[in-house]
């Protein structure tokens, strides 16, 4: 057996060494768990939303305007009798979709950000900083509001104004641990050996970057989802797709209150809650097990 | 009667990995106007024994069992709110490292008025003039009473911190590693600052420290404390000219002598123990040149030996 | 200190800068045609249109353009309103402005004071089953997206229980018999807003404050101070609290551009007549002037509420040398 094989069995096996411990530790956090539990239940959802749904979304006249939920439309219907329970299912799709590219867009534009910055320092990363600080203080929905208004409805621009405004955290989060790893003897050595900037950066720093950047981007997601949610809500969502937030816009718009049919406001936004609660847990635990915090002892 | 008086005391840490014992069966006493010294290595347990006296012992951390007896009466056996008034009043403690001891956000003279106002319910402006003559007992102009902890160097933060563990006159003081993070120079005005203090107003100290030579310096009793108990328990001079336990001979063998011969260094061999799984019987015998087949398996007891106490099989008359 | 306040108003000044170019940037770069954006809409009348392409120099050169724009952006002219013709934008902002600043100012003093409460208690008996509760409650509310909050509260106060009004800020009466009657009809209106911003933002805020708490308790001077006898809520409040709100602060300051957002949503769901409600319409009524001028507006109050912030900050930490 060549030594190059041999190196690479090695390898596989202690990466599966090292997977196999981090799902044992996983296990151990019901945090973590139940929060996946979440989160597998709604994929599940979004991916069986075909099937699963009695009722196409948009079929008008489904059942009677307003119906409450009964064996026939498990949510009621809406103020044009379509199911409702129908509507959620695919909704499901269309929420966890941009949570999850908003969530990827921002995390790969922040980490490049927060790399480059925190690695070369300097001018550029004085100017990162700045742009960064600015695009926090500004307020976000305003502008995300305005852009929209523009831009007009449609998923991609949704996603487009998510990720304007989502990159900054993981962005600051990636500069500060760069900075601190940058100082560590064995960048000096890598730059001593002569490897390029680029590798240093992508070789040598990257894995290291990993335990912070995965719990970020899940907890970024979060709030990718609440972003969409919100934009749907004020009536920027895509009306030719489904999503719990613009559920709530036709909710708010077309009479629900004054029908009081708390079926078609509180399963939507009820959710939205439970997924955010879901990667939240998933992303607290992760972060736990890769950034445990030290514990004060007294001796 | 002993001004305080440490009886069988346990303090132990129950964490995750398992209990840390801390501090396992400690006795000691100190006398009025007596300076003794608690020596020992880092995580050896001799800042528990000061954490412990005081009661800021956190959760995981416990006092299991034991007594403190303080002019008689046990502190443990008070509730919090009583002993908050014995806190500072009777006892009272400098803190390792005032870098951090001292709150940030208010002043240094802000922070000493506050003891007294709180205790004695002096007006402002007499706690204020207190506050100032004790500043300037210890070296610090009487102006700079207005300014900011971190506009002290070291020294004079540590010098600030003995001036507030005076404020209320207490009859004891217990300094935990008073000088351990200032260099040689600031360390030597904090230790003649504290021994003059112990000569003009009478104090009580119980000084914990690593370094031996403060203890001669500075104490009359030395406590040697090794893996949470007591090794040797003795008379400062007594234990300089001749020290019985093998950790204390180690510990001055680690250290030059200014005025004796050349001599190598000898470092104490191994690694400090691990409180949470302490070796088998003596705690020391991995670490002793001396060790014999009993130091494996029975804790030895501490015997006295003409006044001194040793808890060392050398002594204990095994074979 | 001095230091710190210089480069904070020179940052900040920057940031207003960013705004000013943004806005007038953003309708000449969208699809679409900037004159229709902005004067072109055929609501206004052909001549109020021609006005407002002079005044605002349409037909010159960009930068002249934008050197009429910055003189009319600080003599307050933001054109004039599509939708709402033939008032200026102006005159829109500034009756709907102190709707918003009443419902930002009480909500963002309320969840912060609520923040650094049960952040404090979370954190001084944390493990306890008070702080899983805090912790948990917390958790549970910052993941409801805030306008369906709005929308429970409102379902639920509102409809079910009939304890709130069903919107708006005030009653539709012409006049009031007092002024303490108008007072006790606005507060009975802003209620349910500002309990809904309020509980959607202070869980942030309790979740900074225990970690600031958890990590400042762990300070010597905490110690020393218990030391000191001075009591556990002395201990808590003065000496640890006081210590541990300084980055609250920061946080706060940071939010506020979360809360404006927030706010829109509110005022959305109550009808509530700021601002946040007014962007909204605007965005129904493709009335590009008034979006532009409300966004203006609430960005600009937002770089000076974060100002405010940083001077607070450096009021409270004496170690500030910057």
């Amino acid at each position: 057996m060549s030594k190059a094989n041999v190196t690479r069995r090695q390898r596989v096996r202690s990466t599966l060494q090292n997977a196999s411990a981090f799902l044992k530790t996983f296990r151990r956090s019901k945090m973590g768990v139940l929060g996946l539990a979440i989160i597998v239940f709604f994929i599940a959802l979004a991916l069986l939303a075909g099937p699963l749904a009695p009722y196409p979304p948009k079929l008008m006249g489904a059942g009677q305007p307003f119906e409450v939920p009964s064996a026939e439309h498990w949510l009621g219907t809406d103020d044009v009798g379509e199911d409702l329970y129908s509507q959620l299912l695919y909704g499901t799709r269309v929420s966890l979709m941009v949570g999850f590219v908003a969530a990827f867009m921002s995390t790969i534009i922040g980490t490049m950000v927060g790399l480059i910055s925190g690695y070369f320092g300097g001018k550029l990363d004085e100017f990162f900083m700045r742009v960064i600080d600015v695009l926090i203080i500004i307020p976000g929905i305003p502008l995300m509001l305005l852009l929209a208004a523009y831009l007009g409805p449609s998923i991609w621009n949704i996603i487009f104004i998510l990720v304007f405004f989502g990159w900054t955290t993981i962005g600051r989060v990636v500069r500060s641990q760069t900075l601190a790893l940058r100082e560590l003897p064995f960048i000096e050595s890598a730059r001593a050996s002569g490897a390029g900037d680029m590798r240093i950066m992508f070789t040598d720093l990257m894995p290291n970057l990993v335990g912070i950047i995965v719990p970020q981007a899940i907890l970024s997601i979060v709030g990718a989802i609440l972003g969409e949610a919100g934009l749907s809500f004020l009536g920027l969502g895509d009306p030719t797709n489904q999503s719990w937030g613009l559920m709530l816009y036709y909710a708010e718009s077309y009479g629900a209150f004054l029908r009081s049919a708390w079926w078609w406001i509180i399963p939507p936004g009820l959710c939205i809650t439970l997924v955010g609660i879901g990667f939240t847990f998933v992303g607290y635990a992760l972060n736990d097990i890769f950034n445990p915090r030290l514990r004060r002892r007294g001796a | 009667m002993h001004l305080l008086d440490i009886r069988n005391l346990k303090t132990h840490f129950y964490t995750l990995e398992g209990v840390v014992k801390a501090v396992d069966d400690v006795s000691f006493t100190v006398d009025e106007g007596e300076a003794v010294g608690l020596a020992g290595e880092s995580g050896s347990g001799k800042s528990t024994v000061a954490l412990s006296v005081m009661r800021l012992i956190k959760p995981p951390g416990k006092v299991v069992s034991g007594q403190i007896l303080y002019k008689g009466e046990d502190l443990l056996g008070k509730r919090i709110a009583q002993f908050d008034d014995v806190r500072w009043k009777e006892i009272s403690m400098i803190f390792q490292g005032a870098m951090n001891a001292l709150n940030p956000v208010y002043t240094v003279g802000n922070q000493i008025v506050e003891a007294i106002t709180h205790h004695e319910g002096t007006s402002s402006t007499e706690a204020w003039k207190t506050a100032e003559r004790l500043l300037g007992l210890v070296g610090i102009d009487s102006s700079r009473a207005h300014s900011f902890p971190h506009e002290f160097s070291g020294g004079m933060r540590q010098r600030a911190m003995i001036a507030m563990a005076l404020a209320l006159n207490p009859s004891l003081v217990i300094a935990d590693e008073p000088t351990t993070a200032l260099d040689v120079i600031v360390e030597r005005q904090i230790l003649d600052l504290i021994a003059d203090l112990k000569r003009k107003l009478g104090l009580s100290i119980l000084l914990i420290t690593h370094d031996l030579s403060v203890i001669s310096e500075l104490c009359s009793k030395a406590v040697i404390f090794y893996a949470g108990q007591i090794a040797e328990l003795s008379p400062v001079a007594a234990m300089l000219k001749e020290p019985l336990h093998p950790y204390t001979r180690g510990l001055l063998d680690a250290f030059l002598r200014i005025d004796g011969e050349k001599e190598k260094l000898r470092p104490i061999a191994g690694n400090p123990p691990s409180l949470l799984n302490p070796p088998s019987g003596c705690r020391f015998h991995p670490r002793c040149p001396y060790a014999k087949g009993i130091c494996s398996t029975e804790q030895p007891k501490l015997t006295d030996v003409g006044g001194r106490l040793v808890a060392c099989h050398l002594f204990t008359g095994a074979s | 200190m001095r230091e710190f306040v210089l480069k904070r108003s020179v940052f900040m000044l920057i940031t207003f800068l960013v705004v000013l170019c943004l806005n007038f940037i953003l309708p000449r770069v969208m699809p679409g045609d900037p004159i229709t954006h902005l004067m072109g809409d055929v609501r206004l009348p052909p001549a109020v249109r021609q006005s407002l392409i002079a005044r605002f120099g349409m037909n010159k050169p960009v930068w002249e353009q934008f050197l009429a724009y910055l003189a009319n952006t600080f003599r307050g002219d933001f054109g004039v309103s599509f939708s709402q013709y033939p008032k200026s934008v102006a005159t829109i902002l500034l009756e709907r402005l102190p709707w918003t600043l009443f419902l930002l100012t009480t909500s963002v003093t309320l969840s912060t004071l609520l923040g650094i409460y049960l952040g404090v208690i979370g954190a001084w008996r944390h493990g306890s089953r008070i702080d899983v509760g805090i912790q948990a409650t917390g958790l549970a509310l910052w993941s409801m997206p805030i306008f369906w909050l709005g929308m429970l509260l409102l379902y639920g106060l509102g409809y079910v229980l009939g304890l709130f009004p069903m919107g708006g800020a005030t009653s539709a009466v012409m006049s009031y018999p007092n002024t303490l009657e108008f007072v006790k009809d606005v507060l009975w209106h802003s209620t349910v807003p500002i309990l809904t911003l309020t509980l959607g933002s202070y869980a942030s805020n309790t979740l900074i404050m225990r970690g600031a708490m958890l990590e400042v308790l762990s300070e010597d001077y905490v110690l020393t101070a218990e030391a000191k006898g001075l009591g556990q809520n002395n201990v808590m409040w003065r000496h640890a609290g006081r210590n541990a709100m300084l980055p609250m602060v920061t946080v706060i300051a940071l939010n506020l551009a979360g809360v404006v957002g927030g706010a829109v949503f509110t005022e959305t769901v109550f009808s509530y007549p700021g601002v946040g409600l007014l962007i909204f319409n605007a965005i129904q009524a493709h009335d590009y002037p008034l979006l532009q001028g409300a966004f203006f507006v609430v960005a600009v109050t937002t770089i000076a509420a974060n100002f405010f912030a940083d001077l607070l900050y450096a009021r409270l930490d004496p170690r500030i040398k910057y």
